[in-house]
């Protein structure tokens, strides 16, 4: 049943075709997706299958990718992807198998990961997801095309992303990133909120450092619709920074569900600025391998201030770190090394 | 980019699955281009908590087009002027109910709904049901909700459309664009009438090796996704709300479209019925109905039988 399914419906979209508004769409890229059939997964592929992540001339072949037992599921998803006659997606690649999973893959969203159960140590997650993400690495080293975007969503994504990152020797390491910027996005609203603007108007913002409660939201350089706005230091520490820490909490809370669609939301915002660029006068925040930059440990995946152009991305070097933020800065270094030391006999 | 211009959408059954995915759409950009949109979400008392979770994670996408929110459960509120409302509450069914049971429980929704819309709405509103029965709660909120015009009124059936092109695609293996005039006819149920008639393949008519298994494949996807998933066709549809209201508000030259609409008596249907018709979008939610196509004998009597089908739904919901 798989197999055709693969099979049929990679056949009947395998010719080019003009979009109806007649103008010509670009060769189709390969799209991975893993933890496909989850929460975020639903969230995220359908956005992607309609030209939202890549933009409307950008066709795109989906690979869907999930554990056995998660088979049928997905299936009904690739079910209803057909479903909604995209004429962007010429192919769907619903698979448990790593190797077609991320052959001649060109962006890959690493949504899945092993979830943190009852009564699990923060090490055990760190090592059974230490596991699966070698594994991947391996697969995406030797099968995905050597341009491939990939940017890790699944937690604890940035210790993730440096065992990933640790297996490839064939492609760029500057490649290998995980995702800040669901915090970045809730940093940006938080903000917006309480100097009363859009939250389209706030720049110049950053998450520093780890995705977890160590994160720094840096707002020392921020504007408020181009004039430089500041607000009271008190309120930082005592509302913003909790809040921005605690909202994922505080939706669960609310929803009885996790936030999948704000996180597949910023998992799709991270790659369209990887490859669109940032916005003049702005940066934004992405978790990269750290080249020693304000202090940070060569090689961690840490999240920085970055400035994007021609898919390549840059740290925003020299902005002024604070006593205040320094503290910050030195607890989620200290956090990501003993991460690292965790996963140490992963690492070779 | 200074976005000039705002809508303002009522989404009901705000806290529900469709809506979770729907409203990202909405504010994506890709139904009405660079327009601001207010939003509305209505829910029901219960599902307040929910709610506000929906408005925070809204918040945490940082849309660029987002204007204001503003969550209630009294329709009489939120519909004010709201230039467009996306009707995705309904009563669901529940194990061991009847179809009866049903229908009259959606009929006192849409009543109380349609009467808000009476009272405060703006008379242009343009509406959108999606909660099933879609079509005859379509039929009940336009009976209360008469200052409005009759052509304001739509049901989606454009799920089964899409899932008719995707199956057209799929079997003569050709893209979806070369493929013009899948008609979905009658009622968003397992009468509805998925038809090729007027259909063309790059401009050329065809026919399908087995039509009756494409009609039935059409009519009971919902049941193979429902079985496959674990859960019932969320994204297809939500999808499916944001092609229906784009095409709707921007006009589509290349192909007929299918819509519910409340019929006027084109192709011998009952007028008043909300009945799915071939439909040319002019745009700026203008649209016509294509009443002159060529029937065959098989059509007429799928039509029938869809119509009869939506004869009774109305009986029983108008029996509250």
């Amino acid at each position: 049943m798989q197999k055709y399914l693969q099979k049929a419906l990679t056949n009947q979209f395998t010719r080019a075709s003009i979009a109806h508004f007649g103008q010509s769409l670009k060769p189709p890229v390969r799209v991975a997706i893993t933890g496909a059939a989850g929460q975020i997964g639903y969230s995220l592929i359908f956005r992607v299958a309609s030209g939202e992540m890549l933009g409307p001339n950008q066709p795109v072949i989906l690979h869907l990718i999930d554990l056995p037992f998660a088979m049928t599921a997905l299936n009904g998803v690739a079910m209803e992807i057909q479903d909604c006659a995209f004429p962007l997606v010429q192919g769907i690649v619903a698979t448990d198998n790593q190797t077609v999973g991320f052959k001649d893959v060109n962006y890959a969203l690493l949504v899945g990961a092993k979830p943190r159960g009852p009564g699990m140590e923060r090490g055990d997650l760190l090592k059974d997801n230490g596991k699966i993400f070698t594994e991947t690495g391996k697969y995406i080293n030797d099968h995905a095309s050597r341009d491939i975007k990939v940017v890790v969503v699944g937690n604890p994504c940035n210790t993730n992303c440096l065992i990933l990152a640790n297996q490839i020797k064939d492609i760029p390491k500057e490649n290998f990133t995980a995702m800040t910027r669901l915090d970045h996005n809730r940093a940006q609203y938080q903000l917006a909120d309480k100097l009363g603007v859009h939250s389209s108007d706030i720049r110049k913002i950053a998450i520093f450092g780890n995705h977890s409660p160590t994160m720094v939201p840096y707002i020392d350089q921020m504007t408020a619709k181009n004039h430089k706005a500041t607000v009271d230091q008190q309120w930082v520490t005592q509302t913003f920074i909790p809040s921005v820490q605690q909202r994922g909490a505080e939706i669960i809370k609310a929803r009885k569900l996790s936030s999948a669609a704000s996180a597949g939301n910023a998992a799709m915002n991270h790659i369209t600025t990887w490859v669109n660029g940032t916005a003049e006068g702005d940066y934004t925040s992405m978790a990269i391998p750290s080249d020693g930059s304000y202090g940070v440990p060569k090689g961690l995946i840490f999240s920085f201030p970055v400035t994007v152009k021609n898919g390549k991305y840059s740290i925003v070097q020299g902005l002024p770190i604070s006593p205040f933020y320094q503290g910050l800065l030195d607890k989620t270094i200290k956090e990501l090394v003993d991460e690292r030391n965790a996963v140490d006999h992963l690492l070779k | 980019m200074e976005v000039q211009q705002s809508l303002t959408v009522c989404v009901t059954g705000a806290a529900g699955q469709i809506a979770y995915s729907f409203i990202p759409l909405l504010l994506s950009g890709q139904v009405f281009g660079q327009v601001k949109i207010n939003l509305r979400l209505l829910d029901i008392p219960k599902m307040e908590t929910a709610l506000k979770g929906v408005v925070m994670e809204i918040e945490d996408c940082a849309y660029p087009l987002i204007g204001d929110i503003q969550t209630g459960s009294n329709p009489k509120e939120l519909f004010q002027n709201c230039d467009l409302i996306v009707f995705l509450g309904g009563f669901p069914r529940l194990p061991g109910m009847e179809r009866k049971d049903l229908l009259q429980k959606n009929a006192n929704i849409f009543k109380e709904q349609g009467e808000a819309l009476q009272e405060v709405g703006k008379e242009d509103v343009k509406c959108v049901v999606v909660a099933n029965p879609a079509n005859t709660n379509c039929l009940i909120l336009s009976r209360y909700a008469t200052k409005i015009p009759r052509q304001n009124f739509t049901c989606l059936t454009r799920l089964d459309q899409n899932r008719a092109y995707a199956q057209v695609a799929l079997t003569l293996n050709k893209p979806l664009n070369s493929l013009k005039n899948i008609i979905i006819w009658g009622n968003h149920s397992t009468t509805q009438y998925p038809s090729i008639e007027h259909a063309t393949v790059e401009g050329q008519s065809f026919v399908l090796p087995d039509q009756g298994q494409f009609i039935e494949r059409i009519q009971k996807r919902g049941a193979e996704v429902l079985n496959a998933r674990g859960n019932s066709s969320v994204f297809s549809a939500a999808n499916a709300v944001k092609d229906h209201i784009k095409d709707w508000y921007n006009g589509r030259e290349d192909t007929l479209l299918s819509l519910g609409v409340l019929s006027n008596g084109e192709y011998g249907v009952q007028s008043g019925l909300c009945f799915s018709y071939p439909i040319r979008c002019l745009g700026a939610f203008k649209y016509e109905i294509v009443g002159n196509l060529q029937l065959s004998d098989f059509s007429k009597q799928k039509l029938k039988v869809t119509e009869e089908e939506l004869i009774q739904e109305q009986g029983l919901a108008e029996s509250i």
